[in-house]
């Protein structure tokens, strides 16, 4: 039999699949939560970036209309940093409702982000939120399992697949056929909501450009090889399992710990494998370090610091030097600050990041855990990501302090505490400017999940020639 | 036939059913686990909470010694943190750390336990943007997965082994041709599912009530009846629930497989998609207003606040004479006029806070409403309240850290405005946190709503079952 036979299976298994009542349900139910939460999501997003962009540009009219002061009162005064929401987030809001939306940058500290929405809902919100990409890791699965449970095992129960196999259909064949119809019917309810996500995205929301297109291409590709791997999967279970009972059954089974129980062991192993400190004896380790260093990290010596101006400028007193020495001082110490905030926050968020490896590598159990780092890197919502606009703030503040130290040594002289400037220093100061990370480096953060989704992929289709091959008639 | 031979009867029949037992297994496992790692988050807070306590103490010691010390002569470190200072004192130096001691029976839940601060430092600059914190250091990416709790085994793995146990405790007798068999016997259909399910249900909640028991003798409170009590109810409710349901679809008297694809088709409309589309309905009809703008409206209030600085002084006095003792009004001193500052900073910070939190709060109440469309969040928010990990016990501990930070400024600031110096003997007196935990009755009569509404859910199933199975004929 040749490919006009698959053609046939093709089109019998799409029509099957259209008259069960059950499946035309189903699929109602999960195209219109996909539809849904696209839509909730894509006006969530596009209210939060609208909000984030008008918070930043208000925060620089403070800044700059602060009014005549010392720069390093200005530098306490400081200026709030606010994440911007890439144009992909409304597919999958990832991370983003557990990390803090906003950061206020501030002389001699690097702050936490704060205002997490997750804090400010109520715990039923936290057990139920849905996004697309949960629908898209979460119930189209299931919709798969329970369009092909009964593929193979079915028409063994009703004796069809002996006739079937009679005809000449190869058996390989027939569970091609059989894949492809159920691709078919899936195909109705993802390629209008895809259409409809690309719609969103063309239409645009405003946050920065970071080739939406090229992600949401890849992004595409990446659920297409879930799903695939899903069909894959159950097609091989038909095949295997004795009754549809059992394949349903063990299909549901692996459902349960692909998206219910894998993810929360995950957390544990992560945070076993790689722990965390406490708040607590993090704040009380930063706060230590501040205050009298570390072995090779020393605070700043105010008085040695003079004697070396004086020395470089060839005066007897710190009041005849031409520069401020305080300013100068006050740089020391931001830097000597940075070293610890550098030593401790890059120790935590490393720790964050191998917690993540753990979840990619739980994935080789549950693929879920693959795709969804991969969909919340590509939406641009995931914990590397934060971190990137996180530094990208960092480094913007330890700018503006060093403009603002910087001229308070420059312009004034020791001993001066009257010295201010003006509207004139704080427009000078550049405002925040984030390119978020190109597609390459997001997928370079993820090769562990794309070999893993990969290897999920290939290993379901090779057990499932194998299943298809060795299947019994009846 | 009396219920007893019915349950010996599948005693027997549940044990050679080798599936099933991998299935209870498999369970008990997870029960463990979850305890287990309740049990770890619960000791990790507390040796947190030890650390704080510790800490105040520690403090107020070394404070004691300095004071001691000057008051002997010797010079104070640096003028800026002098401990003889009002404002160093009550300040970050002296702060007070207060303590949100875990819920009694967190090692079943960790509810918002991970993601609520259980702590706040309070001094006297203590405000309302103070309350912005993160809580516990944890990866966001933990934080949205969220623990394999007892509370997550209970709620969503219970309802699927229930029904695994009992999709099939009519219809198979019928598929197997024994029902008209066993329906000569002076029994009824109501009557053998009752002593069926009553079996497995003893099966199922006892193993969870077992290791509940356990969990709350290792790291929980059993003196804390109420909660215990409600602990149980939930959990015996909500396993119920899934156990009516099952026999109200048997008795509609449709094949194995059928039933099979009901129930699991209603596990997920009621405990993933329904909950989901609550969230979705709820954030477009009632979204909680931004906290960003919150930011940019409290910026903007201190701006102001900071530009009428000469103002404020008298103003501050006028609103508070009982501060104005010893206050010379014609040469107030810098540290009270830095202070009339802060207080109107604060002030402002309230008003911009009240009024977000009152939009909040209304939001929530409106979202609240339609949990009650879903077991599962009835049965979570149960759950949760009665660990002592829920919303509502974190609220109440931040409020009373509200009034906490204004009585540490009451101590404080008196001494600020009239420029007083503060001795070691004053160290006694400053005010201590004191925890007012709620009371078992006052959570009974909270989680008392959600678990009656879960009730009468089960009541309104249980009786669609009781009248369906009074219909089911040993002919069918």
């Amino acid at each position: 039999m040749t490919s006009h036979g698959i053609r046939h299976i093709v089109r019998k298994e799409f029509t099957d699949v259209l008259r069960d009542g059950r499946f035309r349900w189903c699929s109602v139910l999960v195209g219109a939560l996909l539809l849904v939460s696209l839509g909730h999501g894509w006006v969530q997003a596009r209210e939060a970036q609208r909000e984030h962009a008008a918070a930043q540009s208000t925060a620089r009219e403070h800044w700059e209309t602060q009014g005549e002061k010392n720069p390093h009162s200005a530098a306490h005064y400081g200026i709030y940093a606010f994440k911007p929401r890439l144009a992909l987030s409304f597919v999958d809001e990832g991370v983003d409702p557990y990390t803090g939306t906003s950061v206020w940058l501030e002389a001699h500290r690097q702050n936490d982000f704060l205002l997490r929405p997750a804090q400010d809902a109520t715990a039923a919100q936290r057990v139920g939120a849905l996004t697309a990409a949960q629908v898209l890791q979460h119930l189209v699965p299931l919709l798969i399992i329970l369009l092909t449970f009964g593929a193979l095992a079915g028409e063994r129960e009703r004796g069809t697949l002996r006739q079937l196999l009679a005809t000449g259909v190869g058996r390989r064949d027939l569970a091609l056929g059989k894949a492809l119809g159920i691709a078919g019917a899936l195909a109705l309810l993802l390629v209008p909501a895809a259409a409809v996500g690309a719609a969103a995205l063309v239409v645009g929301s405003p946050g920065p450009a970071a080739s939406p297109v090229a992600r949401a291409a890849v992004l595409a590709v990446v659920y297409l090889v879930y799903f695939a791997a899903f069909v894959a999967l159950s097609l091989a279970v038909s095949a295997w399992a004795r009754s549809t009972r059992t394949a349903l059954v063990i299909l549901l089974g692996v459902w349960v710990v692909n998206g219910l129980v894998a993810p929360r062991v995950a957390v544990d192993l992560s945070k076993w494998l790689h722990p965390t400190p406490s708040a607590l004896e993090f704040a009380r380790t930063v706060e230590r370090e501040m205050a009298s260093g570390t072995e090779d990290i020393i605070p700043p010596d105010r008085d040695a610091l003079a004697e070396r101006l004086m020395a470089q400028y060839g005066v007897e007193r710190v009041e005849d030097l031409p520069i401020n020495d305080v300013g100068a001082y006050l740089q020391e110490s931001e830097e000597f600050g940075n070293r610890i905030f550098d030593r401790n926050y890059g120790a935590l968020w490393d720790t964050f990041e191998r917690q993540g490896v753990v979840h990619e590598l739980v994935a080789v159990a549950a693929p879920l855990l693959a795709v969804r780092a991969l969909s919340m890197g590509l939406a641009g919502t995931d914990v590397e990501q934060h971190r990137h606009f996180a530094s990208a703030a960092e480094t913007y503040r330890r700018d503006l302090m060093r403009r603002m130290n910087g001229d308070l040594t420059e312009n004034s002289r020791s001993g001066d505490f009257s010295y201010q400037a003006g509207s004139e220093l704080w427009e000078s100061t550049p405002p925040l400017r984030y390119d978020a990370p190109t597609l390459g480096w997001v997928l370079g953060n993820r090769i562990l999940s794309l070999v893993v989704l990969g290897g999920w992929l290939a290993g379901t289709i090779l057990i499932a020639a194998r299943r298809v091959r060795r299947a019994e008639v009846a | 036939m009396t219920a007893r031979t019915v349950i010996r009867n599948e005693w027997r029949l549940l044990m050679a059913d080798r599936p099933l037992r991998i299935a209870l297994g498999l369970f008990a496992l997870l029960l463990v686990y979850a305890l287990a790692n309740g049990v770890v988050w619960t000791r990790f807070q507390e040796r947190t909470v030890e650390v704080a306590q510790i800490g105040n103490v520690e403090r107020a010691q070394a404070l004691v010694r300095e004071l001691a010390d000057i008051e002997n002569g010797a010079e104070p470190a640096s003028r800026f943190s002098d401990p003889r200072l009002p404002n160093v004192l009550g300040g970050a130096r002296g702060r007070h750390t207060a303590v949100l001691t875990p819920g009694p029976l967190t090692a079943l839940a960790v509810g918002q336990s991970d993601l609520l601060p259980y702590y706040y430092d309070v001094n006297i600059y203590t405000n309302e943007s103070s309350f912005h914190q993160n809580g516990e250091v944890e990866s966001p990416l933990n934080l949205m997965v969220g623990r394999f709790d007892l509370a997550f085994v209970v709620v969503y793995l219970l309802p699927l082994l229930v029904l695994a146990l009992s999709f099939n405790v009519l219809s198979e007798e019928r598929e197997q041709g024994t029902l008209a068999l066993t329906l000569s016997q002076p029994v009824s259909a109501r009557g053998i599912v009752a002593a069926k399910l009553a079996f497995r249900a003893l099966l199922v909640v006892g193993m969870v009530l077992t290791v509940s028991l356990a969990g709350i003798l290792v790291a929980g409170d059993l003196g804390d009846p109420g909660r215990v009590l409600l602990w149980c109810a939930a959990v015996v409710a909500y396993a119920l629930f899934w156990f009516v349901l099952a026999a109200w679809v048997n008795s509609l008297r449709r094949s194995s497989a059928w039933n099979a694809t009901v129930l699991v088709g209603a596990w997920l409309v009621l405990v993933v998609v329904l909950p989901a589309a609550i969230n979705i309905a709820a954030g477009l009809l009632h979204p909680l207003p931004s906290r960003v703008q919150m930011v940019t409206a409290q910026r903007e209030a201190s701006n102001e606040a900071v530009n009428q600085r000469s103002e404020l002084l008298a103003r501050y006095l006028e609103d508070h004479p009982e501060m104005a003792e010893g206050v010379v009004a014609d040469e107030p001193g810098l540290g009270a006029l830095a202070w009339a500052a802060t207080d109107a900073v604060n002030r402002r910070l309230e008003e911009v806070t009240a009024e977000h939190d009152a939009r909040r709060a209304e939001q929530i109440a409106l979202v609240r409403r339609y949990r009650f469309l879903s077991p599962a969040l009835l049965a979570q928010e149960v759950l949760i309240d009665a660990a002592g990990t829920g919303d509502a016990r974190f609220a109440a501990f931040q409020s009373q850290v509200r009034v906490f930070a204004e009585r540490w400024r009451e101590f404080f600031v008196p001494a600020i405005l009239a420029s007083e110096q503060m001795n070691a003997g004053v160290l006694s007196d400053v005010p201590r946190f004191r925890l007012a935990d709620e009371a078992s009755a006052d959570v009974v009569r909270r989680a008392g709503v959600p678990l009656a509404v879960l009730i009468g859910l089960l009541g309104l199933v249980g009786a669609g079952a009781g009248v369906g199975l009074g219909r089911v004929r040993g002919a069918d």
